[in-house]
């Protein structure tokens, strides 16, 4: 029989079963939506971790003066309890959240939160009243732009680096009713260029205002809009940063939310010697970013970097850190729970696929008279288990179908949840092909059951 | 047309064979009109089987339109059956989701033609046998008389060189009885060799020989 012919015996028993149809795919319908949204949720967690990650820069190395252990007196003594689970374990956890909440150490260099210039540990400027007992030697060391210049002399392998703090600075000016305290990165004219920071309007800082200590700044979009309207507005206007009037000389576009460091859009940028000079005083705790010019080569930078601060700083302990590894560490995580779920999808399509075996079983046993009626009109064994396969597959693909388009139904309400979702069709390929394999292959089975079906034994069934 | 020699035929019965056909040797010509006329368990139903190449025989020789069936393979049964032999049954055997038409031109449909051109195959067929208005229903909306017109269309169809026919009155009623059991004899007249088995002596006698069968053994009258 021809193909097409048996195709058509397939449209017509099919037709006048849709209800069975139905019932028979609904495994596969939620094989299909499960696979659907997992792929979806998988990507969408990807384009998070990239989207968050996107002002790392994969070959950056931070390095920091401090161990793993570190505590903000200041706030401690200002009331601000800290979080006890962060100290006994990760106090930069600590230190990160209070740099967003106002504490003038804020950012986090020193755990090696990613590759971000400026999220330096700054225990120093609140008088070193305590350090977390990481760092063995009894002087504080303050890294300086020296120490970068004699880091790339002497590592091999560094195509460029900068040094950066963070602080917090009280703002006043624009449509501010009152001073409000943001977060202030003390940064290098490169800085810009390893962060991935573009511009919304006019330029980032330069050398020369660095040298000269210009009073400029930069604004991150967050801040240009709260302050200013919009950005439009904030360039070429001035702020006051404790008390002093600085011109914002540019704006960057909106970053949205980074996965570590400084969030660019509510930090103001200054140039680091402006505040030095201005603002913070010498008594920071800065943070020294180098750019390993090969990624694969980061292992050896960071073991170089390490031998020259400890011949340049004896005994004392810097927190080294690469944000690749960063990276990699929350793209594996990511990669584990999408094969999680799809690992789930699995299971839930082996649960539709033996469904649609049962049904298919017991459609065979139903129409064995009409398998016995096709043989006796000389059918060929090959023609009844086409056909079969064929009716496995189609109720498998409306199935696929129909869990394609509930998915996207659903897609609206996981959304609802906070879970971003990337559905793409790819995925929709992808579970209408699973769907369709699935109830191919555990049709085999009944499909084979039928076609060795004994004519006359199948004629006279009851 | 039908040569069969020495034919044997049983059935496992525990551990025992109880024998169903015992030495049978057949023969029917090219244009006969035979009725294989038997009581209940008499073996008629599987010598029936066996004609149609729907059984196997344990020991025997059959030919069919000159074909050794007893020498051919499960797969040239299959094209046997499409294209010597012309099934009529006693309840019909039609699939009750497709309707009349899409019923009658599956042989055809085997054979590999496309629908269409089985339509037009079958027409003539349709309007033979008078189900031209009924082509688009389905067989649960036809008489008993009806169905067993379109089990006979489809039959013939295919052009078959032997249509077989197993108690094809035994579910209908007398007056539609009389009907196919005339239709058989104008099949019979236009040339169609008919073999039908029954185990009513009125049936067998539309026929043009009736060949009895007893305890698995052939008689002629």
């Amino acid at each position: 029989m021809r193909i097409s012919e048996i195709f058509r015996l397939v449209y017509l028993n099919l037709s006048q079963n849709k209800f069975k149809v139905i019932l028979t795919s609904i495994g596969i319908v939620v094989g299909s939506a499960t696979i659907m949204l997992v792929l979806a949720i998988g990507m969408g967690g990807r384009a998070e971790v990239a989207e968050q990650f996107k002002n790392l820069n994969a070959g950056a190395i931070d390095i920091a003066y401090g161990g793993e252990s570190s505590f903000n007196m200041k706030d401690f003594m200002n009331g601000e309890m800290p979080d006890m689970e962060n100290l006994g374990n990760e106090m930069q956890q600590f230190w990160g959240s209070a740099g967003n909440s106002g504490s003038t150490r804020d950012g986090d260099g020193s755990s090696g939160r990613g590759g971000f210039p400026g999220s330096g540990n700054m225990m120093q400027q609140f008088g070193n009243m305590f350090d977390g007992g990481s760092s063995s030697s009894g002087d504080e060391v303050i890294l300086t732009t020296e120490d970068c210049e004699e880091l790339e002399l002497f590592v091999s392998g560094i195509s460029d680096s900068t040094i950066s703090y963070s602080s917090k600075a009280s703002l006043e000016g624009g449509e501010l009713e009152s001073a409000t305290t943001y977060t202030l990165a003390g940064v290098q004219s490169n800085y810009a260029g390893i962060s991935n920071l573009e511009m919304a309007i006019g330029n980032f800082l330069t050398d020369k205002q660095n040298d000269s200590k210009e009073k400029v700044c930069v604004l991150g979009m967050s801040v240009a809009r709260e302050i200013f309207g919009s950005a439009y507005e904030a360039y070429d206007s001035s702020v006051y940063i404790d008390g002093r009037p600085y011109v914002v000389v540019g704006v960057l576009g909106a970053m949205g939310t980074v996965a570590s460091g400084i969030s660019p859009d509510t930090a103001v940028f200054v140039p680091y010697e402006t505040g030095i000079k201005y603002i913070t005083g010498p008594s920071i705790s800065p943070t020294v970013t180098v750019i390993a010019a090969d990624v694969n080569g980061i292992g050896q930078v960071m073991a170089d970097v390490e031998t020259v601060l400890a011949d340049n700083y004896e005994g004392a302990t810097f927190t080294i850190s690469d944000a690749g590894t960063k990276m990699e560490a929350a793209s594996a995580s990511n990669d584990t729970l999408t094969w999680l779920l799809i690992s789930m999808s699995v299971i839930v399509f082996i649960v539709g696929g033996i469904g649609i075996m049962n049904v298919l079983f017991l459609s065979v046993k139903e129409r064995t008279n009409e398998i016995g009626i096709l043989k006796a009109i000389g059918c060929s064994r090959r023609d009844i288990l086409i056909e079969f396969l064929m009716e496995a597959a189609c109720i498998s693909f409306i199935g696929a179908v129909i869990g394609v388009l509930l998915s996207l139904a659903i897609t609206p309400l996981v959304e609802l949840f906070s879970v971003r979702v990337e559905l793409t069709l790819s995925g929709a390929l992808l579970s209408l092909l699973f769907g369709v394999v699935t109830g191919t292959i555990f049709g085999l089975q009944p499909a084979y059951k039928a076609s060795r079906l004994i004519p006359v034994v199948a004629l006279n069934h009851e | 047309m039908i040569r069969m020699k020495g034919i044997n035929k049983g059935y496992m019965l525990g551990e025992e064979k109880l024998p169903i056909l015992k030495n049978i040797d057949f023969s029917v010509e090219k244009g006969e009109y035979v009725a294989i006329l038997g009581p209940s368990g008499s073996g008629k139903t599987t010598l029936m089987n066996i004609i149609g190449c729907m059984d196997e025989m344990d020991s025997g020789e059959y030919y069919l339109d000159g074909v050794a069936v007893h020498e051919t393979p499960q797969d040239g049964l299959t094209d046997i059956r499409n294209k010597k032999i012309g099934f009529i049954f006693q309840n019909y055997q039609l699939i009750p989701t497709y309707n009349i038409l899409q019923n009658i031109v599956m042989p055809l449909l085997v054979r590999g033609m496309t629908y269409q051109e089985a339509e037009a195959a079958c027409m003539n067929t349709i309007h033979l046998l008078g189900l031209t208005d009924r082509i688009a229903h389905k067989p649960s909306e036809l008489s008993g008389g009806q169905k067993q017109r379109v089990s006979i269309a489809r039959a013939l169809v295919g052009q078959p060189a032997i249509l077989l026919a197993d108690e094809p009155t035994g579910a209908l009623d007398q007056s539609s009885g009389k009907d196919v059991l005339k239709l058989f004899r104008e099949l019979n007249e236009m040339g169609n060799t008919i073999v039908m088995i029954t185990h009513d002596l009125e049936v067998a006698k539309s026929a043009k020989r009736i060949v009895r069968i007893v305890d698995g053994q052939l008689f002629e009258e």
